[in-house]
């Protein structure tokens, strides 16, 4: 089984906010921590201002699954990016899962800016998530 | 309990008093001018003018609410206006207004209990008469057969947080109103036009409830019926390969508000270098316009938790695909996590703009 999903090496975008979400990747960095290269850590302001768009415009445009992490509930460089974050994550697991599709290649998890473990872990578990998973068939539709 | 009384008037001269009285500065409603077989959305302001006033008309041509929200976004009204429209547009109305598209100041909102209304083409092809069907089905309560699909399922067809609510279905739309004046404004504007002193108190028929649960049952089959045809990849590729991507569905939808909307932004206007990349990296070569089921993903985000399923979209698709069916049914799971009736409640804050810090945490993983 293992072997077999390990010839398949996803394609996974980590959406990170500036604050504790990219700050938790760049304690990891100190503690020369490794996460899988196949997954790639983008920069957004705030998880509050990701326009869920661009998860499925990530979905569709060949990536097998997209996680983001910001600051812990409480910890919101501006307050409420996080909850109003967790509220769209919940409407595109919603959309994703209403149409058939598979709510589970998007994560929303945690990462407080000392977490440089939890970054890497996060990554890490994610990447064998969506091996397990295989490529996702919304990628091979490129151009609908 | 609602009280409803019957007014001995039909609906033209309820608004003809309303303006003679100065009760009102004036009336907006769906009119006809049967001279040049026409039907808008109308302000009228002139007692004289009421004449082919027909809010039941079996045709919505635009949800009105983005006509009141046009008239009303900048500058309130002066003086009070008597808006009939159906509970599909009142809850559009509603949504406008926590977006801050609509001034409600002023305004005076009639509804009556919806039988659905008929694709727009059968109107514009038609020569505009009243269905015999139509006024059957009205009367005994069940759907008539050719109403927009979501009319069919449409269980919020009875208007929440009218002034006045009219009923309609088991009446025909030539008899004298029945109607119940559920808020203060309401009652003064029944009490101003002394419809309380000369009605008389009635019974609600129960053809509203026959017809609730006809639309009850219509509900989960559309439900069933979208969900499988979208249900695997292939399903969700052929419906939505269809779409030529004219964006009308957004352009009529009255809670789709943006003056610019998103996906008409730069973020989704290509460069040709970018398109020649993609090209390049695409085996089986690039289909354009880009971004089609992209679109329709992302306006159910943007909207979803607020779409009242009111057809428009659907009506005016020209590839045929069943948009409001989609967005009602892919709209109504994410209204129903939220807890949230697009219109419903006034002091129910829009999903999007607000949060609990104790909720969701299955969603969290
Ligand atoms: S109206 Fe129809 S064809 Fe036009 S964008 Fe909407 S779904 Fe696509
Ligand atoms: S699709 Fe989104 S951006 Fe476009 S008009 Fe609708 S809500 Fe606005
Ligand atoms: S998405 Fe379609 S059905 Fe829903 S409110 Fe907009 S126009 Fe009406």
């Amino acid at each position: 089984m293992k072997e077999e999903s390990k010839e398949f090496t996803p394609n996974i975008l980590y959406a990170l906010c500036s604050w504790c979400g990219s700050g938790g990747s760049e304690t990891a960095g100190a503690m020369k921590l490794h996460y899988p290269e196949n997954v790639k850590p983008v920069r957004f302001y705030c998880t509050g201002g990701i326009d869920p768009v661009y998860i499925f415009r990530a979905l569709l445009e060949g990536a097998d699954g997209v996680v983001v992490s910001g600051c812990h509930p409480g910890d919101c460089h501006f307050d409420t990016g996080n909850y109003r974050a967790r509220r769209r994550i919940a409407a595109v697991k919603t959309i994703l899962n209403t149409l058939g599709l598979d709510g589970d290649r998007v994560w929303l998890r945690w990462v407080g800016h000392g977490e440089g473990k939890r970054f890497v872990d996060t990554a890490s578990e994610f990447d064998e998530h969506i091996q397990e998973k295989g490529p996702s068939p919304l990628k091979g539709i490129r151009g609908v | 309990m609602e009280r409803i009384y019957e007014i001995q008037m039909g609906i033209e001269e309820l608004a003809r008093r309303a303006l003679e009285t100065g009760t009102v500065g004036g009336v907006a409603a769906l009119l006809e001018v049967p001279e040049t077989n026409k039907i808008a959305f109308t302000l009228v302001r002139a007692p004289e003018d009421v004449k082919g006033l027909a809010p039941f008309s079996p045709w919505m041509l635009e949800n009105a609410a983005r006509s009141i929200s046009q008239m009303t976004r900048e500058a309130a009204f002066t003086q009070p206006v008597a808006v009939i429209l159906r509970p599909c547009e009142l809850r559009a109305l509603r949504e406008l207004v926590k977006l801050k598209q609509v001034n409600m100041t002023n305004l005076i909102l009639i509804s009556f209990d919806c039988p659905g209304v008929f694709p727009i083409g059968s109107r514009l092809n038609g020569n505009g008469d009243l269905p015999a069907a139509y006024e059957k089905a009205v009367l005994e309560g069940t759907n008539c057969p050719g109403i927009r699909q979501v009319c069919s399922a449409c269980e919020e067809f009875v208007p929440r947080g009218a002034d006045m609510v009219i009923s309609l279905v088991g009446r025909s739309p030539t008899d004298t109103l029945r109607a119940a004046f559920p808020t203060e404004a309401g009652q003064k504007f029944a009490e101003a036009l002394g419809l309380l002193a000369e009605g008389r108190e009635v019974e609600a028929g129960e053809e509203r409830d026959r017809l609730a649960g006809i639309r009850a049952d219509e509900h989960n089959a559309l439900s069933a019926r979208i969900q499988g045809s979208l249900k695997d990849l292939d399903g969700l590729v052929s419906v939505f390969d269809r779409c030529i991507s004219c964006h009308a569905c957004r352009y009529v939808c009255p809670v789709c508000y943006c003056k610019d909307c998103f996906f008409e932004s730069p973020a989704f206007s290509y460069y040709p270098h970018s398109l020649h990349k993609r090209l390049e990296q695409s085996a089986a070569g690039l289909r354009l316009p880009l971004d089609r089921l992209l679109f329709h993903l992302g306006r159910l985000t943007h909207m979803g938790a607020s779409c009242v399923a009111c057809g428009m979209c659907e009506d005016v698709c020209v590839a045929g695909i069943p948009v409001s069916q989609i967005f009602k049914t892919v709209g109504g799971d994410i209204q129903q996590m939220f807890d949230y009736l697009p219109g419903g409640s006034p002091d129910d804050p829009l999903p999007l703009l607000t949060y609990r810090e104790d909720e969701l945490k299955e969603m969290e993983d």
